[in-house]
């Protein structure tokens, strides 16, 4: 009798296998309709269906590569769109900026060649619109600076330097700027030598950038220097007394033609702290802006000693 | 694919006698954010569970993804990821215990999808502290990390930043915004906040004792709420030399060779009208936009405002 009970045994162990293989079967099949349902929809375009799976499921690495695909095609796909958004807003921007001076020194000329003004007064039309032509000039330079900086094909060259002597330099050159536009200023930089490896150009374009953005934008009446430096990084502050910059805006002042309503289209045209920036970067630093708590805001740059 | 990932049509919830939700049409776009704004107890939160099927709709439809969701729950549900009150968590585990049973559940889109969430939203992995243990802030970012455990398409965030501190709000801020722009995600959020919700929302859906009052993208909002003037003339450049000669104005863009933005709201209208119609330029329409968002939408609310 003892085989029949072996044979049940093992009929009853191979009906559990078999159960057990047909549930996972269907589980698997189950799985594939959902990983194929899924893949339709990928295929229609949108990347960022995934398919999800439990940890011991039999499909779970292939689950994991379409996610993982379809996840970094989805980011190529962003940025490809983000940056094509970014060049519409750049070009609606720069037709404003354009635009606007340029529509006014037609209106400044047309008046002097219809003759609506005569001596003096015509003088003075003539000196504003030839000031906008210059500002507009400066500005379309400024924008292909920008273009070449954007496309990576200016060549950068670092050379050891002073930081300190080196940024004296260049704020000797402000001085008198700064008192036309009435601005009181400080400069704190150590005697002390501070080797760096900096792109003299660069260097003096980014510190010229924060200097000329205190004096258009911040309506302050003080302006400080300062550069202090620790183990690692070498810190230019420039910093006002100005009416500061409102927290919406704060995160987005380095981007690139940002500019808060209020000042678009009197002074400056919102490249100057992108490029600063984009310079700043090329350093492999960092910058900054903060309000400070007793008005005022301040840009800081920091610089690694060792590149 | 369809335009909108959620849109609901004729949307009605009834309490006994009471419509807390009234004929609502929404229509959440694919990839945007979509702010749905308005007082506690406006009908915010019903909407979010009709969505999600936690309560019977008393009329109505919902399609998400593009079809009715009805019947298709199971399918739709592993797409979408939610936050609706407080979330549900064992107060005797940690963090991670808890989304691991999450996970476990929902199952996951790729490896170490509980360490991702948790660094997302700014949580210790593998931290010691019981849920239980945990602040108001501390939950509300688990819930958020558990709603994104499983990298789902579309989000429904009902008050997200309840109970977060000033940085902790603009942190979540921060990164609901980026899984919007970075990620593709789809986000339907719901705030009583005014400011929170037009620093986040692409599209915002303002709603008021159940009824739906207005559904409108955040820019057109933002165009037709800034504070300034809107000057349709016969020849710009004209008008610019008038308004900078005779009323010193700086602050304006031209927008094209008829239309002048400016942004001074102080200027007299009525004598800037003379003096162009004096300079021999004719002024076809002078459109002054003085509302905050907030103004509006007092005006919209009937007299109550919103927050």
């Amino acid at each position: 009798m003892e085989w029949i009970y072996i044979l049940l045994m093992a009929l009853a162990s191979s009906l559990m296998v078999i159960i057990y293989l047909v549930t996972k079967l269907y589980k698997v099949s189950e799985q594939l309709s959902i990983i194929e349902d899924s893949l339709v929809d990928i295929k229609k375009g949108n990347w960022n269906r995934r398919v999800l799976v439990n940890e011991n499921d039999i499909t779970k690495t292939i689950c994991y590569s379409i996610n993982d695909i379809a996840m970094k095609s989805q980011t190529q796909l962003i940025q490809l769109k983000q940056s094509e958004q970014a060049y519409k807003r750049l070009m609606t921007s720069l037709s404003h900026d354009v635009r606007t001076p340029l529509t006014s020194l037609v209106g400044y000329l047309e008046a002097v060649q219809k003759k609506f003004v005569t001596g003096k007064e015509k003088e003075e039309y003539l000196e504003i619109a030839l000031n906008k032509a210059h500002h507009l000039k400066g500005f379309v330079e400024v924008l292909f600076d920008w273009v070449k900086l954007d496309a990576k094909e200016q060549v950068f060259k670092l050379e050891e330097q002073d930081i300190n002597e080196f940024t004296r330099d260049i704020l000797v050159n402000w001085i008198p700027t700064f008192e036309e536009e009435h601005f009181e200023y400080k400069i704190d930089i150590s005697d002390k030598e501070c080797f760096i490896r900096l792109d003299p150009n660069a260097y003096i374009r980014i510190v010229n950038n924060l200097i000329q953005n205190v004096i258009a934008h911040s309506e302050g009446t003080r302006i400080d220097l300062q550069i202090s430096e620790n183990e690692q990084n070498v810190m230019v502050q420039v910093s006002d007394n100005g009416k500061g910059i409102s927290p919406n805006d704060l995160p987005h002042i380095f981007d690139r033609l940002y500019q808060s309503d209020e000042s678009r289209s009197t002074n400056g045209n919102g490249l100057g702290l992108a490029i600063a920036r984009e310079l700043v970067h090329l350093h492999k630093g960092t910058i900054h802006a903060q309000n400070s708590l007793y008005g005022g805001t301040a840009f800081i740059v920091k610089l690694p000693k060792v590149l | 694919m369809t335009k909108y990932t959620i849109e609901t049509k004729q949307l009605t919830k009834i309490y006994k006698d009471q419509k807390a939700v009234n004929n609502v049409n929404i229509h959440v776009k694919k990839g945007r954010i979509y702010g749905l704004l308005g007082r506690n107890g406006a009908g915010k939160t019903t909407i979010m569970k009709m969505i999600l099927g936690l309560t019977s709709t008393s009329s109505g439809e919902v399609d998400v993804f593009g079809k009715n969701i009805k019947g298709r729950e199971k399918q739709v549900y592993p797409r979408i990821g939610a936050i609706i009150e407080t979330p549900g968590f064992y107060p005797n585990l940690t963090g991670t215990e808890n989304l691991n049973i999450f996970a476990k559940l929902r199952g996951t889109s790729a490896p170490n999808a509980v360490k991702n969430a948790l660094e997302i939203v700014g949580l210790p992995y593998k931290d010691k502290k019981l849920f239980g243990e945990y602040s108001l802030g501390m939950k509300q970012r688990l819930g958020i990390a558990n709603a994104i455990l499983h990298d789902p398409e579309l989000l429904i965030l009902d008050e997200p930043t309840n109970g977060l501190d000033p940085i902790g709000i603009a942190e979540v801020r921060d990164f609901i915004k980026k899984l919007s722009v970075e990620r593709g995600k789809t986000i339907l959020i719901s705030s009583h906040i005014l400011t929170e919700i037009s620093l986040l929302a692409d599209d915002i859906g303002i709603i008021d004792n159940g009824i739906l009052l207005e559904e409108n993208s955040m820019e057109e909002l933002k165009r037709k709420n800034g504070k300034y003037i809107l000057l349709q003339v016969s020849d710009a450049a004209k008008a610019s030399l008038i308004l900078e000669r005779q009323f010193g104005l700086k602050s304006y863009s031209v927008k094209d060779d008829h239309t002048l933005q400016i942004y001074n709201n102080s200027l007299d209208m009525a004598s800037v009208n003379k003096a162009l119609i004096l300079g021999d330029v004719s002024v076809i329409s002078s459109q002054l936009c003085n509302d905050t968002l907030e103004d509006y939408f007092r005006k919209i609310t009937g007299g109550d405002g919103i927050a």
